[in-house]
């Protein structure tokens, strides 16, 4: 079989934040000293070993580089300073924008000029939108839904996610078959049924992370991904308290009118934890990169950082807003509402399926494959063997 | 001609190129002062088994060496002195030199009645603290001068001492000497302090003086040697076993910028030597090398090609990233990639031997004047005239090479001081 080689591999993956990778000898001691390195998915040497060597398809279609958490231990240990931790990322965000197949990923991640234009488009476009399209204020009161009835603001919320949910989806798929590759269709779709709680169980504890000698990582991880996925729950499908006749079930709508829920509302309670999550992991991640405080953090890419600027941006506006509605202040509570949607749909829109975001569907399921090829590799052995011991029997009484 | 005081030249170490160097540029009709910080001669030779290239015991070399220094009266030697202090330019050299008490006096018949009336212990540091020795003891079997050492914390023991000196039956021990600094001067300085071994302590994955079962390279040369701990016996430390399967670890802290970033060009070969150690010891021993790089230069290579050729030892590419211990048995499991496949494996062995590199003692020590120093704390070549390194203090060596250094060395300093 020949390989193809990418002589310009290394260059190009210098714009997605690689950085000493051709200091490798390739001793092996960063494999040997990853926890969730296995005989099986062994990384991270292998994946510096194919940048240096320009061997782009073996990158693209392996589920190694979605196996790492990025702990740092094999960085610290490295004995030439090749900083393989900081490769295996990446790699992640290469993958990201190979698996894109619009295109727009590469141009987010390699040109930090593009990232912070398309960024502020989306912004003033939403921000025109909630200009021009509004109801009559309610000058008396802070109430959002005079001005944004949460009944439309839920339809763009469906229409926006429909669209996210289909770039992502078709990414995934993507995804799915470059590193399935021909298993794709002969693994039987049993297998793929009843390996699926591995997925919905990753996405929800990320569990692998664990194994990582720092575990602060992990807990920082959780945090920001519980945060976010109760707020994304609330803003997106309880906005208008589930769609029933327009008006939605008033005791768990998310956007409603002053006064504000009783402070021990389940609803409440949730929008309090999303933002203490939120607003610890993302601090804890800023404080980290700024100090370079560990491995992780030593390095950071454009996207790193406006990541969390917009996801730390929104969650202020959203502390602000609550605020103002508490005071039942009308006008900040919609200026400043405006504010908030310039910088929480731009944030969702370019960072689910372009960029840093996209992770939360790569990762689970390219592990979850991992575990669908393993299945299917252990059937094939049991297969072969229980076809060996039926053929077996005559030559053991022979013998 | 000048005069003769600013002729002489002062040798610093008397390790392998110390000694040739001193005996080169004596027997040149140069008059030399060797000053050697530990109470014998012979340095880290002294201490290996054999030695390359042919394999043979270190004191056929050194004896000859010894046997050049007694019948050269040019030759002055200082045992259990250390340089203080230098002064001057070439030519024109004030050197201090502390001179420790040995508390045993030229009367010394190495007769052991004083070690054998000393109840103190201490670790003996010509194997590497794997065995106790007394207090008053010979430091090795064919020590040169041939003399026993008190150790100072024997000396500061009133009773103990006195019970030792009475077991002398030649007034042999002197209980009041004190330290002493001599003031010499000299024309030209040869420094070859050599080396040590890097602390393995710092390679944390390692376990080393955690787990009783990993010990390095030169712990393996004092196990294998007549003399050492065990008296050639390769066991276990933990229980004295013999095992079954021994591994040697490459490029332990070498080779590594959290270590020594440097290679030191011998560990390869003295493992392999060990190998064969192992290998003559035991018939049905398993022997892993894991290695990033095998570096045999020149002729080298075909011991390389013919230690290869043993079934037993399997040469693993891959830089062994951890060691565990199974506390109940002390048997270690080494975590490793194979960097041929790709695989991760976790290898059981009885032994693991750590090759570590060598570290110069001059970024411990350096000299006690101006001098340059490479990167890694080596006496940089371009150093100053009139004072210049040989040996392992220059660039880490091999024994020959070693001889090599000493020779050119004492070449250096005869042209520093025949251009007055």
């Amino acid at each position: 079989m020949s390989v193809r080689v990418d002589p310009d591999l290394m260059k190009d993956l210098k714009a997605f934040g690689l950085q000493d990778a051709n200091m490798c000898y390739n001793c092996g001691n960063c494999t040997g000293t990853c926890p969730l390195s296995t005989s099986d998915n062994a990384f991270p040497r292998k994946f510096v070993r194919y940048a240096q060597l320009g061997m782009k398809d073996k990158i693209l279609t392996s589920p190694e580089p979605w196996l790492c958490y990025y702990c740092g231990d094999c960085s610290v240990k490295c004995p030439r300073g090749a900083e393989p931790g900081e490769t295996m990322m990446a790699l992640r965000r290469y993958l990201t924008a190979n698996y894109d197949w619009t295109g727009f990923a590469r141009k987010f991640y390699t040109s930090e000029k593009f990232e912070i234009m398309a960024i502020a488009a989306v912004a003033i476009f939403v921000g025109l939108g909630l200009l021009l399209f509004h109801g009559k204020p309610n000058w008396e009161h802070a109430a959002l839904n005079s001005v944004w009835p949460s009944e439309y603001v839920e339809m763009a919320d469906l229409g926006m996610a429909g669209i996210l949910s289909f770039l992502l989806l078709s990414n995934a798929a993507r995804c799915f078959k470059l590193i399935m590759g021909d298993l794709a269709s002969k693994v039987p779709f049993s297998m793929y049924m009843s390996e699926a709680k591995e997925l919905v169980i990753h996405l929800l504890t990320q569990k692998r992370f664990g194994k990582c000698t720092d575990r602060m990582q992990w807990f920082v991880h959780l945090m920001i991904m519980t945060g976010y996925a109760s707020v994304f729950l609330m803003v997106v499908v309880l906005i208008n308290g589930l769609y029933l006749d327009r008006v939605g079930i008033e005791g768990i709508k998310f956007q409603r009118d002053w006064p504000e829920y009783p402070i021990w509302n389940p609803i409440r309670l949730i929008g309090y934890y999303s933002t203490f999550a939120i607003m610890y992991g993302t601090t804890y991640a800023i404080i980290g990169r700024l100090k370079k405080s560990k491995p992780v953090y030593k390095y950071s890419h454009p996207t790193d950082w406006m990541f969390l600027i917009l996801l730390q941006l929104t969650t202020m506006t959203g502390i602000f807003i609550h605020f103002t509605r508490l005071l039942d202040w009308p006008f900040p509570t919609y200026a400043i509402y405006v504010i908030h949607m310039m910088v929480a749909i731009p944030m969702l829109v370019l960072e689910v399926p372009f960029a840093k975001w996209a992770h939360l569907a790569y990762r689970p399921l390219v592990i979850y494959l991992v575990r669908v090829k393993e299945k299917y590799a252990l059937s094939l052995a049991t297969a072969e063997e229980t076809s060996m011991e039926q053929a077996q029997p005559e030559v053991e009484i022979a013998s | 001609m000048a005069n003769m005081a600013t002729q002489s030249i002062m040798v610093v170490g008397g390790g392998m190129s110390g000694l040739s160097a001193a005996l080169e540029a004596a027997e040149a009709g140069y008059q030399v002062y060797l000053v050697e910080k530990n109470p014998y001669l012979g340095g880290r030779v002294a201490q290996l088994r054999q030695y390359f290239p042919k394999l043979c015991p270190p004191y056929c070399g050194l004896e000859i060496n010894f046997r050049r220094i007694k019948t050269n009266p040019s030759i002055q030697f200082f045992t259990m002195a250390e340089v203080e202090k230098i002064s001057g330019v070439v030519g024109d050299y004030d050197v201090s030199i502390k001179l420790s008490p040995r508390y045993v006096n030229e009367n010394c018949t190495c007769c052991g009645k004083c070690g054998e009336a000393c109840t103190m212990e201490i670790d003996n540091p010509f194997n590497y603290g794997m065995d106790k020795i007394k207090a008053a003891y010979l430091p090795h079997d064919m020590a040169f001068p041939m003399r026993y050492v008190i150790d100072p914390s024997l000396a500061g023991n009133a009773g103990e001492m006195e019970k030792v000196k009475a077991a002398c039956a030649y007034d042999a021990i002197d209980a009041g000497e004190q330290a002493k600094t001599l003031e010499i001067k000299v024309g030209a300085i040869v420094w070859a302090t050599g080396w040590q071994p890097y602390d393995a302590t710092k390679l944390t994955s390692y376990g080393f003086r955690e787990y009783p079962n990993v010990i390095t390279n030169v712990m393996m040369e004092r196990l294998a040697a007549t003399n050492g701990p065990t008296h050639g016996a390769i066991v276990r430390p933990s229980d004295g076993k013999a095992p079954e399967t021994v591994a040697f670890i490459q490029c332990a802290g070498s080779r590594d910028e959290n270590h020594l970033p440097f290679c030191s060009g011998i560990c390869c070969l003295a493992s392999m030597k060990h190998a064969r150690y192992v290998r003559e010891q035991y018939p049905n021993a398993k022997v892993y090398i894991f290695y990033i790089d095998i570096r045999a230069t020149d002729r080298l290579e075909d011991f390389y090609v013919t230690t290869k050729e043993d079934e037993n030892i399997i040469f693993f590419k891959g830089k062994v990233a951890q060691i565990f211990q199974d506390d109940a048995t002390n048997n270690l499991t080494l975590r490793v990639e194979n960097t041929m496949t790709g695989k991760i494996h976790e290898i059981p062995v009885d032994l693991a031997v750590l090759a570590t590199g060598m570290q110069p003692n001059t970024s411990v020590s350096p000299i006690p004047t101006t001098v340059a120093y490479d990167d890694y704390g080596f006496v940089a070549s371009s150093g100053k005239l009139g004072i210049c390194a040989a040996g392992c203090a220059r660039s880490p060596l091999a024994v020959s090479e070693s001889v090599q250094d000493g020779t050119s060395a004492a070449l250096k300093a005869i042209q520093a001081v025949a251009r007055r």
